[in-house]
């Protein structure tokens, strides 16, 4: 099974990130104009993001993040 | 972003190019075989189009071709240093994916549905995928998760380096849960969890001292926030990962971006850092008497360094996106300590996209 001190730094350092988003004002539809903006978006282009996702993945330990992970390859 | 759900409006048809290039390993960091490292180019074709009032259907086809030559095992230099024994010629690799996705639409939310299968000569992959995103009353919050499973066959192929398996299996499932709030008239966040275990063959079989475990269990925790400024017509963009597996590495991920409004494009220069500590068995050289062992660069201590920028200009129904980015890395600017790996790697990654939408 995974360590247990990983997952406790991993609580603690992103507890003050949830914490910060606490602050949240209602916001009418008709105010959201600027959320629609292309550069609000999580991922501007999905595909590029996917691909760049995939280059990281083949060349780091580290992966996912933002979704479930998705098939394999022999990428080395 | 958090919004009332509905097909795209539009049929979108794209064609992108990516080349990434590794650079030639240092002569110094060489003990034999070639410097050149790979190149790929890849080619994405697809097509996605609303199908009636509620559903919508993508078709993604992806090549891959691949050229150079792959770090085999590192060993002791004349000098005492460690030096890389590279995997001799070129090996050539295509890998063709194919993926049918899904979708369906309702008021509050979206269901998606996908299959993937990719196959090269030497490792094939069936993949399905399940995703689900449900709005709040006010549609100012929105959960999302997603699960996937992969069946994972591997062959490697006789070449230049002799290999010890003829065929293995792979076995991976994964979820995710997440949730993205709107925080003001400007600003949203996100926060999400993703699990993974793998089972299997876990093994690199191209590397000549490499034994994994046979399971693998990654966690990764991530945030997210975006900010537009009124002023400077531009969003803030942040994106923070925290990652931890059962092979004793964990790593920081933070990326900064600054997409920039100007006359029919955003302009979206960014910054992305990168830290990861080794894995349990990991050394520099190979330690083949422990029960798990790998002298892989990419299961060092290091950290990395990526500076790119994504340019997207909007001509009509026509859609250009040009991107570039510069991949850096180095022991020392890790956050974890750690003997640095000889054939740690910097490459280029450009892109070019063509996007054509229509009624």
């Amino acid at each position: 099974m995974m360590a247990p001190p990983h997952l406790t730094k991993a609580f603690i350092l992103l507890t003050p990130l949830l914490c910060g988003c606490t602050t949240i004002e209602p916001v009418a539809p008709f105010e959201r104009g600027y959320l629609a903006e292309e550069g609000m978006l999580w991922e501007g282009s999905p595909r590029n993001a996917k691909l760049k996702g995939h280059v990281y993945t083949s060349k780091e330990a580290s992966s996912g993040g933002s979704g479930a992970a998705g098939g394999g390859c022999g990428c080395n | 972003m958090v919004m009332a759900d509905a097909p795209p409006a539009f049929t979108e048809v794209g064609l992108r190019y990516t080349r990434y290039s590794e650079d030639s390993l240092d002569d110094n960091k060489l003990l034999f075989g070639s410097r050149d490292r790979y190149d790929i180019d890849v080619t994405q074709l697809w097509i996605e189009a609303p199908l009636g009032a509620n559903w919508s259907v993508a078709l993604d086809v992806q090549n891959d071709y691949q050229t150079g030559a792959s770090p085999w095992f590192v060993g002791a230099q004349v000098d005492g240093q460690p030096g890389v024994i590279m995997s001799g010629a070129s090996i050539q690799d295509n890998r063709v994916e194919v993926g049918v996705t899904t979708r369906y639409f309702w008021a509050d939310g979206n269901a998606g549905f996908a299959v993937s299968h990719s196959n090269e000569d030497d490792y094939e992959a069936l993949s399905v995928a399940f995703d689900a995103s449900w709005n709040t009353a006010d549609d100012a919050r929105t959960w999302t998760t997603s699960f996937s499973s992969s069946a994972d066959t591997v062959n490697p192929t006789q070449g230049t380096i002799p290999v010890f398996i003829d065929e293995e299996e792979l076995d991976t499932q994964s979820t995710y849960f997440g949730v993205s709030q709107i925080l003001s008239r400007t600003a949203v966040a996100r926060i999400g969890i993703n699990y993974t275990y793998s089972e299997g063959y876990l093994t690199d079989p191209y590397k000549l001292r490499d034994q994994r475990p046979d399971s693998h269990e990654r966690l990764a925790f991530a945030a997210g926030y975006r900010k537009f400024l009124i002023d400077a017509d531009a969003s803030l963009q942040i994106d923070y990962r925290y990652y931890a597996d059962s092979w004793g590495t964990d790593s920081h991920t933070l990326e900064l971006g600054w997409a920039q409004n100007l006359p029919q494009s955003l302009l979206t220069p960014y910054l992305r850092y990168y830290s990861q500590r080794e894995a349990d068995f990991f050394s520099v050289v190979a330690e083949f008497e422990q029960p798990y062992f790998a002298d892989d660069y990419r299961l060092s201590s290091y950290g990395a360094v990526t500076v790119g920028a994504r340019w997207a200009v909007t001509l009509g129904d026509w859609l250009l996106e040009l991107e570039a980015e510069r991949y850096m890395s180095d022991a020392s600017w890790g956050l974890y300590a750690g003997d640095e790996a000889p054939a740690l790697v910097d490459f280029w990654r450009g892109t070019v996209a063509v996007v054509w939408r229509f009624d």
